[in-house]
Parts: C-alpha cells; structure tokens; sequence
C-alpha cells in the first residue's frame, strides 16, 4: 500500500511544474478581468485548468487545493463569464492555490522537467556558504544551459565577478549581523554597470527582511528551503524579463519622498524608474530618457502635472505615451479635469504599492496589445496573413537549408456562409474564434498558424511531411467535428473544414506555389463531399469511382469508427460486413471493386477471413491490392497464415485507432 | 482470471494515478484510453469487466461516449461508472437517469478508489440480478 502512495508522490513530483503551470495560467485572468479582456478563449483555457487542478490535487494529497480550484472553477464558470468585480475574489482563490501547491511537501525533488532554455550560456554568480546548496543549485543550473560561478563568501565573489562580470546572482543571506557585507555587496550588483538581476535566498520569514532586501533592489526573495529547480526557474525568469528589455517609467513629482518611494515600489517588478523633481525640466527629461509611461503628480508648484499632460498630448512624438495621475483629490472635479487633460488613469494618494503596479503594468500591456494588433487577428488570435507568410517564408527556408521536410495546410470551413446566415454572426465569429484556439493550441513550438482569410487558415508544419501532416490535421478535424455553435434563437448546429496538405519541395519550391498545391487539394476535398484532409498532387486511384480502401469487418461499431476515420483522411472507403459479400465484390476475373488497400477481419460470419485472402491471392487480386489483417488477441497462427497467404501485415485487436491509420499511411506509400 | 477495467480519462495524471491504484490496491487488470473514440474502440475490441469513464473531455464527452457505448449490443452490457470532478445534486440526478452503473467524484483517494468500484458495481449488479 505504501508502494502506491509513494508511487503517487513520485507521478506528483514530476509533475508538479505542470500543475504549477495551470495555476500560472489562472493567474493570468486577474489582471485580464481587472481590464475588462477576458476573452472567451483565456476565460475557457482558465475554467478547463481549474476543473483538471479541481479533479487532480486532492487525489496528490491537497484536498484543499481542490476546493480552491472548483471554485475558481465556479466563478470563471458563471454564465456570460464573470464581471470585473469578481477579480479581488479570483486574486484570493488564486494566490490561495498557489499557496498550496508551493507548500506541497516535495517527495524527490531531483528532477523536474525544464522550462525552455535561455539562449547561449548566461552566467550565473552564486554566493554561498553552504557548499551544498551551490552545488545543488550548480547541477540545476548546469542542466538549463546556465555557466553557475560558486564563491563562498561576499569578498569571493567580488573577486569573481570583476573577473567574469555575471548576467545575474542568487545570494544566500541569513540576516545575521555577519551578513552586512552581503548586503552591500546586493546594492554594488544592482548598482552596476550594466545592473545585474540578484535573486536573493534566505530561511528568514520575517517580512522587515524582505522590504530590506527589496529596498536594496532584489529582483526576487525565496526561502531556501525551495527546491533547487524552483531557484533556478525564478533565475531564468528573471534573466528573461531583463532580456525583455525593463520598460521605463518618469515619474514627476515635487516631492522626492514620493518619487523614490516609487521607485522602490516599482524597481522589484522589472520597471526603470527615473524621477524627477523639477517640473520644468521635464521636456529635457522626455527626450533624454524616451519613457514608456509617465506618472505626473497633479498639483505641483510652477507648471501642473494637468498642464503637463495637455503638452504632451499635443506633440506629435510623445502623444500616445500612457499618462498616469497621482492625486490627493479624488473629488468629481479633480478627477473629470485629469480626464480632460487626456490622462489614461490616475491612482489617488497616499499610493498603495501593489494597485500602482497594477495600474502601470494595465497600460504598459495595452501598449504591448497595440504593437502585437498589426501582427495578431484581432478575432481569432491567431498570427495575420502578413505575418504568418513572413514566418512561413522563414520555415521554408529553414527547412531547405536543413534538409528537413516541411507541410502546409489549408484550412477552409465548410458551410460557413450557411451557419453566419442560420444562426447570426454571432455564432459565425464563435466558429472562427474555436478553431483559432484550437489552431493554437494543437500547433506550437516551430509551427505556423495563421488567419489566411474570411474562415480560411493556414498551418505551416516543420519537420513533418505530408502524410504525417494529413494525420495532424486529421485528428483535429475529428475534435472540431464536436463542436456546437448556437445562435441567436438556441438553435445550434456543428461544423466541419476541409483542408489540403502540400510538403516542401515536392508540391511547390516556394510559398506561393505550395499554397497553391494546397488550395487545388482543399477545393477537391470540398468536391469530394467536404469534411476531409486531402494531399496535394495526383490522387491515388486512377479511377474516380473506385475506393482506395475496403473494410471488411462485420462487427458495424468497429466498421463505423474506421470508415469515418478514413475519410476524414481523404480516402474513399467502402464496406463490406462479410466474407461472401467480400468475395463477390473483390474476386474473380473482373472485380466490382479494386481498392489499393483491404483491411480485412479474420473472424467474420459466412467465410472466414483467412479463406476471403485465400480466394484473393488465388485471383490474383494481390498484385494490385495490399491487404492487412485485424486479427483476434491470440491468434497467432492466423497472423503466420495470413502474412503467409500474401497480407503486408497485420494488426491485432484491441487495436488504436491512430495506429492503424499509421499502418494504412504506410501500406498505402510503398 | 483477473477483473479488466477500461480506465477513460482526458487528463494524463488521473490516468497514470487512478491505473496504479487499480492494480496495484484491487488487483485490476487496467487498460486505459483518452478520448471517447479511442474508449468506445477498446471497448468493442477488448470487453473490459467494467469501464471507468471521465466526464468532462475536449471532443466526444463521457456522457456521449456512454450512449453509444449503449446502443452497440457488444458493448451495451459493460458497467460503466462515471468520473465527475463537479458533483452537485442536480449533476448526480441528470448522470443516473443515463443509466450509468454509479458515480464517483474527483479527487478520489487513491488508496480508496478500487474499493469504491467494486462496491458500485456489487450494488449495480444486485439491483440487475437480484441478490
């Protein structure tokens, strides 16, 4: 029994990043409500993560964890999605869940699964004088394309980094009066040339510590306690926003306790902070520094953060820069005479921390929104044709200099006018913005999706030739298949896509004539009765009326599930639910049909299996027809006899259905 | 001849967890599936004793799965115990009317999960057979 319970702690602590990850992605819809942009797709991506984290943690031994994931659950889960208001609620439940999950007592916490790597390596400074722990830090660090550099004390590490300057530091404090040096060596590392990121390592809870370490400019604060692959994730996360370039803030205020109050309140999240004192030097600063954003206090002897705002409003250069207000009044004046000024938001004083970075972190991801809208359908989410054919051009040639296959799809909805026209464009728009989040979701990493136009959409597959492609695109048809859209009346219906699969070099040498060789076969999937994946290029048969592939298969179930999975695939099917029939149609001198390709039962009433291949083989019927057998769990003699009788192959029940569709792919390309 | 459940679950951890606690607790033959087509085919192909099926999965859902699983004669005479992570009343009502051998809920207790099966499906096959 203990065996079990250990060998569900091992399955937790493997997976403990991905868990960790769902709960990341629940993160991510607070600030989204907070906006107002939750979209449908974040919003139902987060309610799935919570219903998966909701099934699971408990069964890992956090009852609790559940509880708070189903109702998080709950609440992104109420009808029309939750309002704005409900945000203070998530942000609780949330960070409550993640409370939980880092609490976890950690079974062996020696390997968990690495977060994408940081490109070439970046050095790492640990200081330390627990010889252990930079060890175990330098393993981890070392597996995720980290140079760790260990000194055991503050004067080593001075050393060390005047001779190898580090890209970022983890510091082992233990606010013991030993530790000033330490201390001061963080403010010389964040002081630096250019700064250094330092994550700073402690056993200490108390939280004067913590505003310590954050005043003198830490990046990160974590108990040492922590496995090392979580120190080392913080690092690369940290490395990664630096990399992300900080965006910069000027803050205006007359006051310099409120503007560097400001900066210690904004420094640890990643933003630059520049302040300024004097009013009037604030065009020279505005050049000089190019903000991101600007805080203007409102009331300021000589020129006023309102005169300010209009100044900056009305220049050509700096008219869109995010304006942000602090104010001690928050009366309807105050406040309409701010908007007016053109300001995006003010924050009233005195200024609590987290809603400023909040606030900030509001406008500076709408600026970001606006730069990604020329690169993003705005409906789907999914890459525009601009820059979805710019990154296509790309994979071409990255493929060509490589030598590596590549696939593109075209991927058309059927019946789409009929479903806008039926249940209302609501529903239509529903429909484009499902498959965009599925585009998405099912191709990632090197992979191209984009909004090629109206419902079309192109998929760009690196390292996957065409039939491989076909498959992929295949199993999402069969998933988008499922799908119900409603219109305005609560009718529904479902849809389907057609789609045309071309491989680089083969079907075209270059985008435009692979998109063609995809869009000649998305057309002849749409002739052929729509809702199917077809290859670029000649068909197989030579005669339109033939099938490729036969089934023959009594049992109806099983048979169902084939044909369909075969057509969604591009090939024309037919089925046969017994010998005799099989016999009549496929035997003797001239055959009703001729297929390429017989998947042929063993057991079947009437005559067996074997005896239909029997008759074949006597016909002649193999030299044109490759067949493969499904056989029974131990029939070991049937598979010998069949593959002597002239079968390619064979595959034995239970089988997977993907499987056997590899198995056809294969029997069909020699 | 060891017991065969067919274990249905969309999310690889419940799979990996609820598949060592059937075998290794019950003794369970365990196969498993993760989607409603791959189940309804292993079904037909492999006859499990029982079926062990996830409610809430992307494409063909548990509920689905089980009504076809019900109209093929092959299949239509396997218990089939759903696995729901949502458990309010009206849910509980709305899956027994389906017909369903019995309900369990996520998170299950590992430790515990085989012996919950088994006393479901004790209970559904005295209500077929009498006792």
């Amino acid at each position: 029994m203990t065996q079990v319970s250990a060998a569900v702690q091992a399955i937790f602590a493997r997976r403990r990043d991905e868990l960790g990850r769902r709960v990341k992605a629940l993160e991510e819809t607070v600030p989204a409500l907070l906006q107002g942009q939750l979209d449908e797709s974040l919003r139902a991506r987060a309610e799935r993560d919570a219903h998966k984290l909701a099934g699971s943690l408990g069964m890992f031994g956090l009852p609790r964890g559940s509880e708070l994931a189903r109702e998080i659950e709950e609440v992104l889960g109420v009808p029309d999605g939750p309002a704005p208001s409900a945000a203070p609620r998530l942000a609780e439940l949330v960070l409550a869940l993640r409370g939980q999950l880092e609490d976890a007592p950690v079974g062996s916490q020696d390997h968990l699964p690495a977060g994408p790597p940081l490109p070439d390596g970046r050095t790492l400074l640990l200081v330390s004088a627990d010889p252990v722990l930079t060890e175990r830090l330098s393993h981890e660090a070392l597996g995720r394309g980290l140079r760790p550099r260990g000194a055991a004390s503050p004067a080593a590490a001075r050393h060390l980094a005047a001779l190898d300057p580090p890209d970022v530091a983890v510091l082992d404090l233990t606010f013991s009066e030993a530790d000033r040096d330490g201390l001061e060596l963080l403010v010389d590392l964040v002081g630096s040339r250019p700064p250094v990121p330092v994550i700073v390592l402690t056993s200490s809870e108390a939280l004067v510590d913590r505003v310590e370490v954050s005043r003198r400019g830490a990046s990160g604060f974590i108990h040492r306690s922590r496995p090392a692959s979580h120190v080392v994730e913080a690092v690369r996360e940290t490395v990664e926003r630096r990399d992300r370039g900080q965006a910069k803030v000027l803050a205006v205020d007359d006051d310099p306790a409120i503007s560097d109050a400001l900066a210690v309140m904004l420094a640890p999240v990643g933003l630059e902070v520049s302040t300024l004192n004097d009013p009037r030097r604030f065009w020279e600063c505005l050049e000089e520094i190019a903000p991101d954003l600007v805080v203007l206090d409102l009331e300021m002897p000589g020129l006023d953060g309102i005169d300010l705002c209009r100044a900056v409003r009305a220049d050509v250069r700096f008219g869109q820069l995010p304006v942000l207000f602090l104010t001690a009044r928050t009366d309807a004046g105050s406040v309409k005479r701010i908007f007016e000024a053109g300001a995006d938001d003010y924050v009233s004083k005195p200024v609590v921390g987290p809603e400023l970075v909040t606030r900030i972190e509001n406008r500076l991801d709408r600026v970001r929104l606006y730069r990604q809208l020329a690169e993003t359908d705005s409906l789907t989410g999914v890459a525009s044709r601009r820059k979805s054919s710019a990154a296509l051009e790309d994979l071409i040639a990255m493929a060509d200099r490589y030598g590596q296959p590549l696939s593109i799809a075209l991927i058309d909805l059927d019946h789409f006018k009929r479903l806008n026209d039926q249940l209302g464009h609501a529903a239509g728009d529903a429909a484009l913005r499902r498959i965009g989040a599925m585009l998405a979701g099912a191709f990632r990493g090197e992979d191209v999706v984009g909004r090629w136009g109206g419902e079309e959409f192109l998929v760009g597959m690196y390292g996957m030739g065409r039939d491989d492609g076909i498959q992929r695109v295949a199993e999402l048809l069969e998933s988008f298949r499922t799908e119900q859209f409603s219109g305005r009346d609560g009718r529904s219906a479902r849809l389907s896509f057609s789609a045309g699969v071309a491989e680089f070099p083969r079907d075209g040498p270059d985008l435009h004539d692979l998109c063609r060789a995809a869009d000649e076969a998305m057309y002849r999937a749409k002739a052929n009765g729509r809702d199917r994946v077809l290859a670029a290029g000649s068909p197989r048969s030579s005669s339109p009326e033939q099938p490729d592939v036969v089934v023959v298969e009594d049992d109806a179930a099983l048979a169902s599930v084939l044909v369909e999975s075969l057509q969604t695939r591009g090939h024309r099917t037919r089925w046969l639910d017994d010998g005799p029939k099989a016999v009549a149609a496929l035997a003797g001198a001239d055959p009703d049909l001729s297929a390429d390709l017989i998947l042929l039962d063993v057991d079947l009433p009437g005559l067996s299996g074997l005896s239909v291949l029997r008759r074949l083989a006597a016909d002649g019927v193999l030299s044109r027809s490759r067949v493969i057998m499904l056989t029974a769990r131990a029939g070991e003699t049937d598979v010998l006899a069949a593959l002597e009788l002239g079968a390619i192959d064979h595959v034995a029940k239970p089988f997977s259905v993907p499987v056997l569709m590899q198995k056809v792919r294969r029997a069909l390309s020699r | 001849m060891r017991k065969h459940i067919l274990l249905v679950d969309d999310d690889d951890d419940i799979r990996e967890v609820a598949g060592i606690s059937l075998e290794a607790v019950g003794g369970w033959q365990v196969s498993s599936a993760s989607s409603g087509i791959e189940a309804i085919a292993k079904a037909i192909a492999e006859r499990p004793d029982a079926i062990l099926l996830d409610v809430m999965m992307p494409g063909i859902d548990g509920p689905t799965t089980f009504k076809r699983l019900q109209r093929d004669p092959a299949t239509r005479d396997i218990p089939v115990i759903l696995l729901t992570a949502k458990a309010q009343s009206g849910d509980r009502q709305c899956f027994e009317t389906l017909g369903v051998a019995g309900l369990l809920t996520k998170p299950f207790d590992p430790m515990a999960l085989s012996d919950q099966v088994m006393a479901i499906l004790a209970t559904a096959a005295r209500a077929k057979y009498g006792s």
